[in-house]
């Protein structure tokens, strides 16, 4: 019900900026002429969003190094570098003075707070405080979060939070300065993790259970005047937060204003026209849809108020290999050979938005990936080299299968890209029969492995930078999970795959880890476990007087916490 | 008139309750998993088993249905984190996303859906009733075929092209409207109206075109009948006859159509929420569809049917008022 105006605005956009349109090839990023973060400070900024307000609480929130508008009231003990280009993929130290000390062969982290640190009321955070907030995100009654700190931490799996459950002994807090977690196992990851929002300090005192998303005690630059949820979130300054105890966050605007529940379009229009207060606005999740960019390449101005980057994403085909026929190789094969992967970056809006993908890890020296095409399908596909395959595998007259996806196009896996699919695999005698589901119906449906479509238009995106939230929950056989929420479509449980997983995992040093990551996707890559089809980019919008406004790599969007509106 | 409306009330009760039925049941139907969908990314079963729990729904659907059934006439209790959440009867339930009463939810956006309606009744009212008479007194004459025109156009745009267009020329290119926010009548009710003139236009145009050409049909019936021609040979001036006689005449049928309008009224309001950003009951509903928040659907759906049943009664109430004719039986 939400697509069609959406479509219909977008239509009606492309028709006016048709009808101006002149040649002009603008690019570049918005400006930052006149930004100095010593005089950035003041005014107020609007965010303009689509969604995302519907909680707010630490423990419940699953974002991807801290979120954006919730890293501005949870600090947490460590976060993504605040900076533009690849420096952006780091994790850096926040409310800890490093990225954790690593022992007992990376079972063990220990981690020490910085000197100053102090909630909203003005009372101290303590470790204690750390440890809280962890533990009650193991409540069912506060459901959500990425599930790392159940599966790693020693008796994660078992505990039910301090509402029933009392504490959790694998964190202990020997001082108010001193946290250290045991694991279960080596996990050379934990100082990316450590940047979620459970890694926020919530004292006890003041947590009121589900109502704490109303109220929350703020560690970070601004502290919640109002929440309501699904519509407004206002920030105003914490006056116990400096720049001189938080290196990363700038803080520039005094206010901040969120709106949700707008329509993409309606955002867009809006941040083109920047009229009152309008001017300073930006959106953390409404990206430039392809109707727009047309408008941008006649209009230079415009085309100067844009940010591009790239979120760590791949769209993808999987197969269930248990399931006839992809147990066949060899049929897997033929489909990756015969898809024309410059239709479906089409499909999706062309090489702005979009760039041809050939292996699974998304590009980016943080993910370690190594360029790899297996099965090269060209541009626009092989049917030739697919229909030998069919025939080998006893196809030769032809394969008919189902193909399903999500019923609307938002999260770029839906109808478009499936029609762009079915007519490549047709050149290959492939004939698909579409299957579009409700959204939330095929996510339910596609979780669990008794009721897994064989065939299946997919995306994943990145809990953090690196190789291990991508491979791990794909392909790790241990992650096969029965009841829902899998993820390993291709039912894969290689003894092989495994241990290098664990292997990797020891290993604490990014830079060593990465490669390793990207040698396995490429050796995975040969099973043709799935089809990669594509990885999105970002272009987004932001009001006219609206300044530093660079896309973060590890989020692939604005980085609120350094925007100036002054 | 008292057997009446016990009649009419006990067959409010009964539909709602068929209502409620059918929205648990066709919930149940579809495959999506509310507990998936709130466990998260990467939720094993123990945690998926316990967010069931959480939810309610490791009981039978029946079961669930009787609790609900339950709630609404004593209230419930919820676990809330370290204390225990009370859902005063009549209690609709509590939605586990957005941890609050639904009632209260439903609350806290009906301002907004109420305002939206009030002001788009009143510009469909105005303009619909004048254009429908003028139409019917200028019979055959091009201004009428111009009113006939634009009515149908009106009839047939669907609320959100006609939002759409609104948005573009007033807010992007002549920029004389704000896009749009719903700020409180009782905040400030200047900005109240100047953001909700766009809302009201969209929704009332398309509701004026209904009533334009029910309020020509009805007249123009009226109209040819004897007892107009009889006033008008006892001389009475012919603005009295078409404002106590014809209007009455047509008014009627209006009543009816106004009430049938209310179930209309409230698909096009999802609408023009959505297109808009306004945060009403409408938008409330999208949102919590697309989520599978079942207890916030079944609490609207209920809301919105005690609504057209409500206004139905009324409407034949009304009726009965505005013309002898009609009898309450």
């Amino acid at each position: 019900m939400r697509m069609r105006p959406t479509a219909l605005f977008g239509a009606a956009l492309l028709t006016t900026a048709a009808a101006t349109a002149a040649c002009g090839g603008a690019s570049g990023t918005a400006s930052s002429a006149a930004f100095d973060p010593k005089t950035c400070q003041g005014g107020t900024l609007t965010v303009l969003n689509q969604g995302g307000l519907s909680k707010f609480d630490p423990a419940t929130l699953y974002t991807s190094g801290g979120g954006a508008l919730p890293s501005l009231v949870y600090r947490t003990l460590t976060t993504r570098q605040r900076v533009a280009g690849e420096g952006g993929f780091k994790p850096v130290p926040d409310l800890a003075t490093d990225l954790g000390r690593p022992s007992d062969g990376a079972r063990t982290w220990t981690y020490t707070l910085k000197d100053g640190l102090k909630f909203d009321d003005g009372s101290p955070i303590t470790a204690k405080d750390v440890k809280y907030g962890i533990e009650r995100s193991f409540s069912p009654d506060l459901p959500g979060g990425a599930p790392y700190l159940h599966d790693w931490l020693v008796g994660g799996a078992d505990y039910k939070g301090p509402y029933k459950g009392g504490e959790l002994k694998s964190i202990e807090t020997p001082d108010d300065k001193t946290i250290v977690f045991r694991l279960r196992a080596p996990h050379g990851d934990f100082p990316y993790l450590a940047t979620a929002t459970q890694f926020a300090p919530v004292p006890k005192a003041k947590d009121t259970g589900t109502k704490y998303q109303n109220a929350p005690v703020s560690s970070g630059p601004y502290k919640v005047e109002k929440y309501e949820t699904g519509k407004t979130l206002k920030l105003v300054r914490n006056p116990h937060w400096s720049r001189s105890v938080d290196g990363q966050r700038l803080a520039c605007p005094d206010r901040i204003e969120v709106t949700a529940g707008l329509d993409r379009s309606v955002i867009n229009q809006r941040l083109v026209s920047s009229a009152g207060a309008d001017a300073r606005a930006i959106t953390t999740d409404a990206s430039v849809g392809p109707e727009q960019l047309a408008r941008l390449d006649s209009d230079p101005a415009l085309a100067k108020r844009v940010a591009r980057g790239v979120f760590g994403e791949t769209k993808y085909l999987a197969f269930d290999v248990t399931k006839k026929p992809f147990d066949d190789i060899r049929v897997r094969q033929a489909i990756a050979y015969a898809i024309n992967r410059q239709s479906v970056v089409n499909a999706v809006g062309g090489s702005a938005l979009a760039a041809p993908a050939t292996t699974f890890l998304p590009e980016g020296k943080a993910f370690g990936q190594q360029p790899y095409d297996h099965f090269p399908a060209g541009e626009s596909g092989n049917p030739a080299k697919a229909k030998e395959l069919l025939a080998q595998a006893g196809h030769a007259g032809g394969l008919k299968i189902e193909l399903s996806f999500p019923n609307t196009d938002g999260e770029g896996y839906g109808p478009k890209v499936a029609a762009a699919v079915q007519d490549a695999l047709k050149q290959a005698g492939v004939t698909v029969e579409q299957k579009p589901l409700g959204e939330e119906d095929y996510r339910t449906l596609v979780g669990k492995p008794a009721t897994q479509p064989a065939l299946t238009l997919q995306s994943w995106g990145a809990d953090w930078p690196a190789g291990g939230p991508f491979l791990i929950p794909i392909f790790d056989g241990r992650q096969i999970l029965k009841d829902g929420g899998n993820f390993n479509l291709a039912q894969l449980n290689d003894p092989a795959v495994n241990k290098e997983i664990d292997q990797i995992n020891t290993l604490t040093d990014p830079a060593q880890a990465a490669p390793r990551w990207g040698a396995l996707d490429a050796e995975i890559g040969k099973k043709a476990l799935l089809v990669p089809l594509y990885h999105p980019k970002t272009v987004v919008l932001a009001g006219k007087d609206v300044k530093n406004t660079y896309v973060d790599q590890w989020r692939g969007w604005y980085d609120v916490a350094s925007v100036s509106v002054k | 008139m008292t057997w009446y409306l016990l009649r009419r009330l006990g067959a409010v009760v009964t539909v709602l309750l068929v209502l409620s039925a059918i929205v648990y049941a066709l919930f149940y139907l579809t495959p999506g998993d509310p507990a998936v969908l709130a466990c998260g990314r990467g939720c094993n079963a123990e945690r998926l088993a316990l967010t069931r729990e959480k939810l309610g729904l490791a009981e039978p659907v029946y079961a669930q249905y009787w609790h609900f059934l339950e709630g609404l006439v004593a209230g419930r209790d919820y676990a809330a984190g370290p204390d225990v959440d009370h859902c005063a009867a009549p209690c609709l339930g509590y939605s586990f996303q957005s941890d609050q009463p639904v009632l209260q939810l439903i609350t806290s956006r009906f301002p907004v859906s109420l305002s939206l309606a009030f002001g788009a009744e009143v510009v469909a009212l105005l303009l619909g009733v004048s254009a429908g008479l003028l139409s019917a007194l200028r019979q055959g004459r091009p201004e009428e075929r111009l009113l006939t025109g634009v009515t149908l156009v009106g009839y047939a745009t669907p609320v959100f092209l006609v939002g759409l267009l609104l948005l573009m020329v007033f807010c992007a290119y002549l920029q004389w409207l704000p896009f749009p926010a719903y700020v409180p009548l009782t905040e400030n009710p200047g900005e109240w109206a100047r953001n909700l003139i766009l809302p009201w236009a969209a929704l009332g145009l398309i509701q004026a075109a209904v009533f334009a050409r029910i309020t020509r049909a009805g007249a123009l019936e009226t109209l040819v009948e004897d007892h107009i021609r009889t006033f008008r040979a006892y001389g009475l001036r012919e603005r009295q006859v078409i404002r106590r006689h014809a209007l009455r005449g047509a008014l009627t049928p209006l009543i009816t159509i106004t009430a049938v309008e209310v179930a209309q009224m409230m698909t096009a309001s999802v609408l023009t929420e959505t297109m808009f950003g306004l945060p009403g009951v409408g938008r409330l509903t999208v949102e919590s569809v697309g989520s599978v928040d079942l207890p916030v659907v079944v609490g609207v759906t209920l809301l919105a049917g005690t609504a057209v049943v409500l206004s139905n009664a009324v409407a034949d109430v009304l009726s009965a008022v505005a013309d002898p004719r009609v009898k309450l039986i």
